[in-house]
């Protein structure tokens, strides 16, 4: 390590002590022998990964028996890992081999330089058979590869919609609003919508997929706002948002929401609807011990103007940083995690849905994942949230957006406001980047 | 000077503050340096208009919590510094909140303020104070209000036990003086306890500022970014860790450090000055 390299992560680390961060970490370690490849065997490399992607050990093991490269996993929040990879990166120094890479980082950390390209590196055909893998993709630029198929899609409680004299899911915005006042008149549910509204991430994120399910997108090519008219797909989602707080459809106390204490809502028979779940969602659904509702719930297609409307994949990826000292070996990794067996035998043991456009095929056509014919449609209106890639800004837009939303469903700001001024932050960040 | 201490000292605290000043005065975008800037980062973020409110908001909490602290603090500190059977439990219980991380006693908060099942509500409802569930974190006012009660909640044990502290070097006999020439519970308060005191409640006071002034977690926890709840800190956080500049997160962090400073200070002044 150079004397600036030091100083650089010195100063890094004291800004990061004075504005008080706290970060966990704990984690597991995973080591044996056996090689299989002599450039690399008898390797170790690191893996950062958040706590749903904490890989069982015999698993690890069957990569170590392939390639005889140990691993040692890590395992810490999804907050401190971004804090973790960005001071790293910008001083320059190793952090790990592999880590955790958001489809939201794209932009950021692709651009800064700090992951390797993957495109020339991969084995052959590992990119074309994965879904949602677009998001990683900046500068044609590939930095990380699917791990985690994570896309919204919408539920009901098939019980309450039914005690409503309703047999069918809505598949338009319409027919849902509809079927939302039948439900509160027959009085099965006094709020039966559930959204989150608080100035959180999960607020944000259900804005950006009902503008996509309205038709719309975000930005232009050329990242200019297209959410501000009021027939924009941005606008009118926001505007759906509102409406369901006035209208009854959603709790008062939905501001004071996050996705998951939102999701709480469905899953304790309080609403009969949320719109922005995972493909995990009926797995709470049906558990016992954090659900009032199984057997009740069901998948149902997010919905849209005239039909099934579009969604957007939240992919979660592996990326193999600049400073790793094994590159050779945390590619092996990767190649490793994508096998149709890796990720079938992640998806049994920690739920992961995988990435792989034949692993999914093979849950549905063993019945092994629950509401797979509707998560398998669903994957047919996945649309990227930036065509064109995510910006550098897009976690600080994000942040705006979510607060915007919350002070326009507190009714603090009337739509038109909140999507200006949300419209000018955007501006000057583009502008700044 | 060449004692280990003093090393530890240089290394620890000095070396990393004129490494983060130097920081301070370096530009970056999205994680990618891009040089010398000289005060540069300091006129950004005097002159953005979210500081400005960031710095209101961290103000009614200071206010808020300090007032409420001192007040609470010299209360359970008078009634604890007098013997009583089961004195010893009562310290262990109020010293509990002190223990909690904050985030743990923000998410037992939230649980009481949660507008559909939480406590509060569910108690004013039975009671029929009030009709319908109530927002409690909708009002900017409210919500300030509310986050820096859970604040005070962890922070009064300590403030307590400082101001115990200064009430066990007070000698009993400047009491048993007084009582004989008939001074009355309230008169010895406020002519003998008051000023002796005055050196621990400046101590109280800047301690509850210092940690008013740095609040993060409690409202992190309970409001997340909402636009009338932002702190300082907060947006000292999202400079650095979400904007990725790391410079102008620096000279955020020294300006706070710099108002903190200038708080202490003025108490440490004041108290001076009264003594005089």
């Amino acid at each position: 390590m150079t004397r600036r390299t030091f100083a650089r992560l010195a100063s890094l680390l004291a800004a990061a002590a004075m504005v008080a961060v706290a970060c966990t970490s704990g984690g597991n370690s995973t080591s044996t022998t056996a090689g299989a490849s002599p450039s690399i065997s008898g390797q170790t490399i690191t893996v950062l990964l958040p706590p749903w992607a904490n890989v069982p050990k015999d698993i690890l093991q069957t990569f170590t028996d392939q390639t005889g490269v140990n691993v040692d996993l890590q395992v810490t929040g999804w907050d401190a890992i971004r804090n973790k990879v960005a001071i790293a990166g910008a001083a320059n120094t190793p952090l790990a081999d592999v880590t955790e890479f958001d489809w939201s980082w794209t932009g950021q950390f692709g651009r800064a330089g700090w992951y390797l390209p993957l495109q020339d590196k991969l084995a052959p055909g590992v990119i074309d058979g994965l879904q949602n893998n677009g998001a990683f993709t900046v500068d044609d630029n590939q930095y990380a590869v699917c791990y985690s198929n994570d896309f919204r899609i919408s539920a009901n409680n098939t019980k309450m919609f039914s005690d409503a004299g309703i047999d069918t899911a809505p598949t338009t915005f319409d027919e849902l609003t509809a079927d939302l006042q039948q439900i509160k008149d027959a009085g099965v549910a006094e709020n039966p919508l559930t959204m989150p509204l608080s100035a959180t991430e999960g607020t944000a994120t259900l804005w950006y997929l009902l503008t996509l399910a309205y038709g719309g997108q975000l930005f232009d090519e050329n990242f200019q706002p297209a959410f501000t008219s009021p027939d924009s797909g941005g606008y009118q989602a926001l505007q759906f948002m509102v409406d369901a707080v006035d209208k009854g459809f959603v709790t008062p106390g939905a501001v004071s929401l996050t996705d998951t204490q939102s999701d709480n809502r469905y899953t304790s028979g309080s609403a009969a609807v949320t719109l922005s779940g995972g493909p995990d969602e009926m797995v709470v659904a049906n558990d016992p011990s954090q659900s009032k509702i199984v057997g009740d719930g069901a998948f149902m297609l997010v919905p849209g103007v005239d039909g099934p409307g579009a969604t957007f994949g939240l992919p979660e990826g592996l990326g193999v940083m600049s400073t790793s000292e094994h590159p050779d070996a945390a590619m092996a990794f990767l190649n490793w995690w994508e096998q149709q067996d890796t990720q079938l035998a992640l998806q049994k043991s920690i739920g992961l849905l995988p990435c792989s456009t034949a692993a999914v095929q093979t849950l549905v056509d063993q019945g092994k994942l629950v509401g797979g014919d509707t998560i398998n449609q669903q994957l047919q209106h996945v649309a990227p949230l930036f065509p064109q890639g995510a910006p550098p800004w897009y976690t600080d837009f994000s942040t705006k957006a979510a607060a915007l939303i919350n002070a326009a469903a507190s009714g603090d700001m009337s739509v038109q406001d909140a999507l200006n001024q949300l419209a000018s932050e955007a501006q000057t960040l583009q502008s700044e980047a | 000077m060449g004692s280990p201490l003093f090393l530890v000292i240089v290394a620890l605290v000095f070396i990393p503050l004129l490494l983060g000043l130097r920081l301070s005065m370096q530009k970056y975008s999205y994680g990618i340096p891009g040089g010398f800037i000289g005060l540069q980062n300091y006129v950004s973020v005097l002159r953005d208009p979210a500081t400005l409110t960031a710095a209101v908001h961290t103000a009614g909490y200071m206010i808020v919590a300090v007032v409420l602290e001192l007040v609470l603090g010299v209360c359970f500190a008078l009634a604890l510094n007098e013997p009583f059977r089961g004195r010893g439990m009562v310290m262990a219980a109020l010293i509990l909140p002190w223990a909690l991380p904050s985030v743990v006693s923000s998410i037992l908060w939230l649980r009481i303020f949660n507008p559909d099942n939480g406590l509060l509500n569910t108690v004013l409802l039975r009671a029929h104070i009030l009709a319908e569930p109530k927002v409690w974190f909708s009002s900017r006012g409210w919500a300030i209000v509310f986050i820096a009660l859970v604040h005070s909640w962890g922070v009064v044990p300590l403030i307590t036990l400082i101001i115990m502290a200064g009430l066990q070097g007070i000698e009993d006999q400047i009491y048993d003086a007084a009582a004989v020439e008939g001074a009355s519970a309230w008169q010895q308060f406020r002519y003998l306890t008051a000023p002796l005191l005055r050196p621990a409640l400046a101590v109280a006071l800047t301690t509850g500022t210092v940690i008013a002034i740095a609040i993060f977690d409690e409202i992190y926890v309970l409001t997340g970014y909402q636009l009338n709840t932002f702190s300082l800190m907060m947006q000292a956080y999202q400079t650095t860790f979400t904007k990725l500049q790391f410079g102008k997160g620096a000279a955020f962090a020294y300006l706070v450090t710099l108002a903190t400073g200038l708080f202490a200070i003025g108490y440490v002044w004041s108290l001076r000055r009264s003594e005089q």
